[in-house]
């Protein structure tokens, strides 16, 4: 075994720590910590990302890991022996989720001390404590070897952006969204949960890679080759059931439709928090999840064609939703939801390495978008209305020209990093649908189409949003006059801007396709290392073979060649943008989606989805609850006092015998044994 | 002989503290309660025993004894006691929630102390003997010596409506007491038995010994006294219907009693259950398994929903008590290792968040004098330490991973969802589960409302930080419920072993 992998529990374990440490810091109640807790946080993620780097080498010069590291429980039953464990996987998908997240972790823990410590915040212990967590929980869900240790960790980083969402408990809006984050999420949750216990009720294991593993054992079932216990179902159809179990809680945390309306809201955290959950923590966990068990996925050709439908409807949808809004956090939140729709829609339509490639550059651009954001947001002092701002270009030239870069791969402008993810999510989406057979290729061509033309409304909002708040002249004092940034600010700023830049060059597939140069390097790192027994199950080169070989739905590789697909996505991403900047790039800019009328109010308040959510909640739930509470108070517990009430009175009539009267007793017992005499003399015969 | 030593330390305690001067009492009991609490610990730390009591024989029964004691009617009764798996957490767990209480009765009782820390003592004796008591006539005695100390301490201590509160629960719990007690000596006297052992009436019935009465069928006789002995238990778990003495109880009665209500006294119903209906009767059980099932699952979501129509945190916390005790009921009936075996482990692990959720509501209480949501808000801007650990109890209460709650509903689901005896097992556990929905909507929305948001109180009361005596509590079994849920083999490994012989015994119905 490696020595990188000796130490690979430390990667989760120095966030931890950190955690910890702001913790009792915390608690102490003093100063006790230089910057409010903010060291020990940078030092345990730098540590991690350290660690994370080490571990990607040693994958790269072809190790992999898996093994159980604790062992939580052990139901050694009558029926079966099942053990319940947590692990660490260690493969080119976890290791360089594992560098995403320590990456995106340090940057945003630096970030911090510009942002909350020099802002005079306070609870900054409370703080770090909650960034520690979430970090550690995150590394924990990257590294898991079993779907109940992803769980586990998933609810985890549900917690902390709870705790962290709703930081500023002090006013009325944080911990509304905090709530609303935590509570939305649980409901997928809830049928991630049943699917979880459904999966080891079927497999008996949860481990994801492996000869036992229960993508494997599934592929095997499929194949006629093992048997299962499918309560009833046949095989593929108990699958696609658990497949799509599981898909709840993916929908939730990845806040895809229709459970997205928790993460508007959850703009109400502290500005890095968003970055952190945007980009590498709580909203990746949902596709990560789908691509760390994509061997169960991709024989199931619903299951697929129902990921890769709501993918392409969320990355429409939310693209139309981020066109109006007026607030710089909301647009990057709509358009989170968006890009993680592409991810979605890549993945139904088996492109897991191009789902792997957007997740990769999209951390990156998304963190540095979160952080230009937070940067002009600490510039206008705490003023997000985009309409108050305007010209900021000029006056803060780091966060400008990182921000625009950031824009650039947002909405997929060559060469920037968004382009090749998003061109190869879109190529893999349109030759999957062209190489499906019948409706289920009409499905996935229908995905593709909706993720097309979300790309023209991204290049709007996205350009809308860069022109609003950076060209034309200030449109007030504020934005006259912003508030200068520190090193805290521009260092992280410009590390993600170079890597938003460039991580794209990570995989020029179409470049590969068109000229035969090997630089897809990211397929090359996701077929794994050769001669490694473990990635039997989990490179990528067995997810094709599944989806064409052992997927009922026969997908027949297509021969489309890249350079019209990417010229058309890339064409309507230059026109978007244009005609955003020619709109809003003006010195006196006005609203001219006003002119959609009644639709910009439809689409600035979410298609009414919150609404129905909310109705739901406080018109239907509420009201049922209290309908169980009266029936409670009046007929459960009225049958029991009534009951008590009857022999109580009854009791009291009985007692109304009780005269006092001697003779009146002595008349009673004389009855009363007459009246037994007959009865035993009638019984026993000899008084007839 | 430890577990006599156990119970008559106790119960001496309790004699001397009832004599002690008001201001020493809370002091002194809090000092004797150690001496159970260590004993339960060295029983734990020394237990050897595999296997079921009463299923097994001498080995399944660690520190056992077994003298006669007197006979009646060709009966022998005997003085015979002994933990297994089954047993010893709740043993555990019964002094250690009874030491943590006496320790967060500090502040609130201040009035006839020593009284009152006399009675939480004797009431613990009678904990433990029923915990340990394997001759049905000895524990049953224990059983419903249970009930006398705590009418009084709701019925004396108690809020406004304690009287009305206090004779709701001792009537209830006492007339489904007798039920289940005439039907079990019918069943009993059925038996060709001279003893009241458990294990000897458990093995005899598994041998098939029942014999008509009454010109009924054996298996009618076991049915019957099945039903019997499920309503009896059923009161005190307590299952919906028959939960509506439970709210009332708890609202009036004070903190620490509350916490010992919910943490340990619904445990004997549960514990009850298991040891007579479903080890005792299995064939019954897994006959009418969809029944029981039904009655677990309409707990758990129609006990979170009355949770959800509450202002008062306190009845919320006891809503949520019956849909939480929902859950045991449905492991229990799964009969599968992780099933039972859960259930178990569910006991140990509500007995501790729901006294941890009771305390920290106490405390909030103490230091607001109300406890509507809606008549306060941003206390956690007055009182950081005691609001933290009250968020990390609520998370615990919806099952958040690495707390035992969530270790306990994972293994109930899990059994529950693989079981073979349960038609439409799935279905069933499916719908239990949508409770951790339910309860993080209700927990969160009291929190939103009550913790956070600019601090407003609607009382005339100054609020601070908690001291220590309440503090400390909390935290303790803050870290005892992460420690369960991080390694849960401190409790479960003895567990499914007295688990597992329940599920070997045949079913002939």
């Amino acid at each position: 075994m490696s020595a990188a992998f000796t130490y690979a529990p430390l990667i989760v374990a120095l966030p931890f720590l950190s955690f910890l440490i702001a913790l009792a810091a915390g608690l102490a109640d003093r100063d006790v910590l230089p910057k409010g807790g903010a060291i020990p946080g940078i030092l345990a993620t730098l540590g991690s990302l350290a660690l994370s780097a080490w571990v990607a080498l040693t994958v790269a010069g072809g190790a992999v890991f898996d093994e159980t590291i604790y062992e939580w429980a052990v139901a050694a039953g009558v029926e079966s022996q099942l053990e319940l464990s947590f692990g660490l996987l260690l493969d080119p998908l976890s290791a360089m989720m594992l560098v995403i997240v320590c990456l995106v972790a340090t940057l945003v823990h630096v970030f911090s001390l510009g942002y909350m410590n020099d802002e005079g915040e306070t609870g900054l212990p409370r703080y770090y404590a909650g960034l520690g967590l979430f970090t550690a929980s995150m590394l924990g869900f990257v590294v898991s070897d079993n779907l109940l240790q992803s769980f586990v960790f998933f609810e985890l980083v549900g917690l902390c952006s709870y705790l962290l969402i709703g930081f500023h408990f002090r006013e009325p809006g944080p911990p509304s969204a905090a709530k609303k984050a935590f509570l939305v999420t649980r409901f997928g949750d809830y049928f991630f949960l049943v699917g979880l216990v459904g999966i080891v009720a079927t497999f008996g294991t949860a481990q994801f890679g492996g000869a036992e593993s229960f993508p494997h054992v599934a592929e095997l079932v499929l194949a006629g080759e093992a048997s299962v216990r499918t309560f009833g179902f046949a095989p593929e159809t108990w699958f696609t059931i658990l497949g799509l179990l599981v898909l709840g809680g993916v929908i939730g945390k990845s806040a895809q439709f229709p459970l997205h309306t928790w993460l508007p809201d959850a703009m109400e955290g502290p500005t890095p928090v968003s970055a952190l959950i945007h980009a590498a923590t709580m909203v990746a966990a949902g596709v990560f999840l789908v691509a760390r068990m994509y061997g169960f996925y991709a024989v199931s050709p619903t299951a697929l064609a129902i990921v890769a439908l709501v993918g392409g409807f969320t990355a429409l949808f939310a693209a139309t939703m981020g066109l109006v809004k007026r607030e710089l956090k909301q647009v990057l939140a709509y358009s989170t939801i968006s890009q993680y729709g592409y991810m979605m829609l890549a993945l139904g339509t088996g492109g897991y390495v191009a789902a792997t490639f957007h997740l990769l550059t999209h951390a990156f651009f998304k963190a540095l978008l979160f952080l230009g954001a937070g940067s002009v947001i600490i510039a206008m002092h705490h003023n997000e209305n985009m309409w108050d701002m305007g010209g900021l270009r000029k006056r803060m030239p780091v966060t400008y020209a990182t921000f625009l870069v950031g824009s650039l791969a947002l909405a997929g402008i060559v060469p920037f990093a968004g382009f090749w993810s998003k061109d190869e999510v879109l190529y893999e989406a349109l030759i999957h649908g062209l190489g499906t057979e019948g409706s289920l290729g009409t499905v996935f061509l229908a995905a593709y189409a909706m993720g097309l033309l979300a790309v023209l409304f991204t290049g709007f909002y996205t350009f809308r949003m860069v022109a609003l708040t950076f060209h034309g002249e200030p449109r007030t004092d504020l934005a006259a006059d912003p508030e200068s940034v520190g090193w805290n600010v521009k260092g992280p700023l410009s590390v993600l801007g170079l890597l938003a830049a460039t991580t794209g060059f990570l995989n020029l597939a179409p470049v590969k396709k068109l000229t035969g140069a090997k630089v897809d390097f990211l397929h090359q790192w996701l077929e794994g290392p050769e001669g490694a027994a473990l990635m039997a199950t989990l490179s990528a080169k067995h997810y094709k073979h599944l989806l064409h070989d052992v997927n009922p739905a026969q997908v027949t590789a297509s021969e489309l060649g890249p350079l019209l697909p990417a010229a058309l996505s890339l064409g309507l991403a230059i026109t978007g943008a244009l005609v955003a900047f020619r709109l809003y790039a003006t010195p006196e800019p006005t609203e001219h989606t006003a002119k959609l009328g009644g639709l910009q109010d439809v689409l600035y308040n979410n298609y009414y989805q919150d609404e129905y959510q909310v109705w739901l909640a406080t018109n239907v739930v509420q009201p049922l609850a209290g309908v169980a509470d009266t029936v409670d108070q009046s007929l459960v517990d009225g049958v029991v006092n009534g009951v008590s009430s009857v022999s109580l009175s009854s009791g009291s009539r009985i007692r109304r015998i009780q005269t006092g009267v001697v003779s009146n007793y002595a008349a009673l017992v004389t009855l009363g044994l007459t009246a037994l005499l007959v009865a035993f003399g009638l019984y026993e015969g000899w008084l007839l | 002989m430890i577990i006599e030593a156990l119970i008559g330390v106790t119960f001496l305690a309790a004699l001397v503290v009832l004599i002690t001067p008001d201001e020493y009492a809370g002091k002194l009991a809090f000092g004797a309660s150690l001496l159970p609490l260590a004993g339960s610990l060295y029983m734990w730390s020394a237990f050897d025993a595999t296997g079921n009591a009463l299923l097994g024989g001498s080995a399944a029964r660690a520190f056992e004894t077994q003298i006669r004691w007197l006979e009646v009617g060709g009966i022998e009764l005997q003085w015979f006691v002994g933990v297994d798996g089954v047993s010893l957490p709740l043993v555990v767990l019964s002094t250690f929630l009874t030491s943590l209480a006496i320790l967060s009765a500090w502040r609130p009782i201040t009035d006839r102390q020593a009284q009152f820390y006399g009675l939480v003592l004797f009431m613990e004796a009678n904990l433990l003997g029923v915990f340990t008591a394997l001759d049905f006539f000895a524990w049953f005695v224990f059983w419903e010596a249970v009930l006398v100390p705590m009418y009084f301490l709701i019925g004396i201590w108690g809020g406004p409506r304690r009287k009305y509160a206090a004779i709701k629960f001792f009537v209830y719990t006492n007339v489904a007491s007798l039920v289940m007690f005439i039907f079990f000596i019918q069943l009993v006297y059925n038996l060709d038995v001279a003893t009241f052992g458990l294990p000897a009436i458990t093995q005899a019935i598994h041998a098939g010994e029942v014999s008509g009465f009454l010109g009924l069928a054996p298996s009618t006789v076991k049915t019957l006294a099945f039903a019997a002995l499920f309503l009896g238990f059923a009161v005190k778990v307590p299952v919906v219907p028959f939960h509506t003495w439970l709210p009332d109880a708890h609202v009036e009665a004070p903190t620490p009693v509350s916490v010992l209500l919910a943490g340990v006294l619904l445990k004997m119903g549960t514990y009850a259950m298991l040891r007579y209906n479903f080890t005792m009767l299995p064939d019954v059980a897994k006959q009418y398994a969809a029944v029981i099932a039904v009655f677990a699952v309409v707990s758990v979501i129609y006990g979170a929903m009355l949770a959800l129509a509450q202002r008062d945190l306190k009845r919320i916390v006891a809503y949520s008590s019956v849909s939480s005790m929902g859950y045991v009921i449905l492991g229990l009936v799964a009969y599968t290792t992780l099933g039972v075996g859960g259930a178990t482990f569910q006991m140990v692990a509500h007995g501790l968040i729901s006294g941890l959720m009771f305390m920290a509501v106490g405390v909030i209480y103490n230091e607001t004098h109300t406890r509507m949501v809606g008549s306060m808000s941003g206390l956690a801007d007055r009182m950081p330490v005691t609001v933290g650990i009250l968020i990390a109890g609520a998370f615990g209460y919806m099952g958040l991973p690495l707390m035992a709650g969530f270790a306990a509903e994972f293994f109930i689901f899990q059994g529950a969802f693989a079981s073979t005896v349960l038609a439409r097992a799935p279905l069933f556990a499916a719908a239990a589960m949508f409770g951790i929905v339910i309860v993080a909507g209700y927990l969160l929305l009291a929190m939103q409302k009550t913790l956070f948001g600019p601090y407003e109180l609607e009382t005339d009361y100054e609020v601070t930080a908690a001291g220590p005596t309440e503090t400390v509590p909390l935290a303790i079994l803050l870290v005892s419920i992460v420690l369960l849920g991080v390694a849960p083999e401190l409790f479960f490994d003895m567990i499914t072993d007295a688990v597992d012989p329940i599920l070997q015994v045949g079913g002939d119905v």
